[in-house]
């Protein structure tokens, strides 16, 4: 068969390369609370506004380029966008008073105040550079401890809201497309296993979302008792590994079932070409399968690039800021549906 | 042993009850240990009751427990540690699974302990140490290790170490105090 004999002429990519089309992003969170006050869902809004401008005027020394905007003040959309994005959570939109957002231009530092602790300093990188990630974070994190007063003790490290965070209070996660192993039906003792290794699994949306289009976000469970670059190292050095089964996972279906792979990247390209209505759930999982045809080279004119900003665009906050009106959920289906249809007309199977 | 509340039949189990703010533990029979339970329950619980014997036997072990956990409970609650700091109750942040306040960690450190050990499976921050904080975590222990070595009429030590704190540079306080 045809795909067959062009999965084994295909050469093994290097780490990076496969780490570039299956961990979609990468990010290292770490969780900051100043020393004295109470912890944001405990506080009075008093209590919030005031931290909010000893962070503001934390940050307007140590990283002016990062400006603090209140939530409150944000614009809906503007507020969906940072969400979809991944850059603030659905907890800090719900926080009315005292909440806030500082973005870097570039995307790669973001800081959020008075979410679950006050102080969410979160740097990004592209694929597997958790390492990357942490540098980000870590500078600013840094600078700004020259500034306030943390809470922090000898024992416990950081101490936060939630016990499950103390110590380093770093998180660090990556993104993964993990549709390979799903179609193979072998997602289920991978993300077990994850778990076995004390790595948190969870959807593409974050704590208790679901993996749709089979993006999976993992990250370390443990954060007291390992220093930073010993977790960062545990994180990258297992995600490496899941990213080579599904590359091997790939190659697998290519071989061995390449009816079933060809079958899912036709339906899901016909769908986004000729759909009315579309909703985000399941333009995702369509957008999701694209991906991996793009990934494997089977589409023409399709980049992995391509299909994430595509993924990016259809979110119900980037629909309505790209066509710079408000619409209902129905009108944003049909909105989806006729965008991604226009974006992937000249888009065809290889095979 | 003769039933506690009806001296008459064998007592068969334990329960407990709230006697002028206190909590009693009594050996009782079956008979007095469900009546104990319907009156103890709430009232749309004990429009529930069902008949005693046969399917009714597991859901009155439910009862009995749930009351007498309810009954323990309101007696801990009485007693219950509050955050000297910030004043949250033990139950108020078992509730929601977040903490106060920083000051928490040290107030309610006997079970957190073990919660914070079964979480990670460990005990010992390792990683990352901020200058400030060390710095102000420093000069508090140190204030405390002196007031105690002057109500202990321990002088020299207290020489010793007030003027360790003279060594340290002063703490910039504005934005924050130690946790």
């Amino acid at each position: 068969m045809m795909l067959t004999s062009a999965a084994q002429a295909a050469p093994h990519p290097a780490l990076p390369e496969l780490a570039a089309t299956i961990a979609m992003s990468c990010r290292v969170r770490l969780a900051r609370n100043l020393a004295g006050e109470r912890f944001p869902d405990w506080a009075t809004e008093r209590d919030r506004e005031r931290v909010l401008a000893v962070v503001r005027e934390a940050l307007s020394v140590e990283a002016p380029e990062l400006r603090v905007t209140p939530v409150a003040g944000v614009e809906e959309q503007d507020r969906d966008m940072l969400c979809e994005s991944h850059l603030i959570s659905k907890e800090l939109l719900e926080r009315a008073a005292g909440g806030g957002v500082a973005v870097a231009k570039d995307g790669s530092v973001c800081v959020m105040v008075n979410e679950e602790d006050h102080l969410r300093i979160q740097g990004f990188a592209q694929g597997l550079d958790i390492l990357g990630a942490w540098r980000r974070a870590d500078a600013l994190d840094s600078g700004l401890e020259r500034h306030l007063a943390y809470a922090w003790s000898p024992r416990l490290g950081y101490l936060t809201a939630c016990p499950s965070n103390v110590g380093t209070g770093l998180r660090a996660g990556v993104m993964l497309h993990l549709l390979g192993l799903s179609l193979l039906g072998e997602i289920e003792p991978v993300v077990r296993g994850l778990e076995r290794m004390r790595l948190l699994v969870r959807g593409i949306g974050g704590e208790g979302s679901e993996a749709a289009g089979q993006i999976y976000q993992v990250s370390n469970m443990d954060t007291l008792g390992t220093d930073e670059e010993g977790i960062i190292r545990r994180v990258t050095r297992i995600c490496s590994e899941v990213v080579r089964q599904e590359h091997n996972a790939r190659v697998r279906l290519l071989q061995e079932t390449p009816l079933v792979l060809v079958d899912c990247l036709a339906r899901s390209l016909s769908v986004l070409q000729n759909a009315r209505l579309l909703a985000t759930a399941e333009a995702l999982e369509f957008l999701s399968a694209l991906r991996l045809g793009a990934a494997m080279g089977l589409c023409t004119r399709l980049k992995v690039s391509d299909v994430d900003a595509l993924i990016l665009m259809m979110q119900p906050g980037h629909l309505q800021k790209g066509l710079g009106t408000s619409m209902t959920s129905d009108e944003r289906d049909e909105m989806r549906a006729e965008l991604l249809s226009r974006k992937v007309a000249r888009v065809k199977l290889k095979c | 042993m003769k039933c506690e509340l009806c001296h008459k039949a064998d007592a068969e189990t334990a329960i407990r009850r709230e006697v002028e703010g206190e909590v009693q533990e009594l050996y009782v029979c079956q008979g007095c240990a469900r009546q104990e339970t319907v009156s103890a329950a709430p009232p749309d619980v004990a429009a529930e009751q069902p008949v005693a014997g046969g399917m009714g036997t597991v859901p009155l072990m439910g009862m009995i427990l749930d009351a007498a956990f309810e009954i323990v409970g309101r007696a801990m609650n009485r007693a219950e540690p509050a955050c000297p700091a910030c004043g949250i109750l033990r139950h108020e942040y078992r509730k929601q699974s977040r903490l106060g306040c920083p000051a928490c960690y040290e107030a309610f450190a006997k079970e957190l302990d073990a919660a914070i050990f079964d979480l990670h499976r460990a005990a010992q921050h390792v990683g990352k140490v901020p200058q400030r904080a060390q710095a102000l975590w420093q000069r508090r222990q140190l204030e405390v290790r002196l007031a105690q070595a002057v109500k202990e009429q321990r002088y020299e030590e207290a020489i010793a170490l007030r003027d360790e704190l003279l060594r340290l540079p002063e703490p910039d306080t504005s934005k924050g105090g130690p946790a």
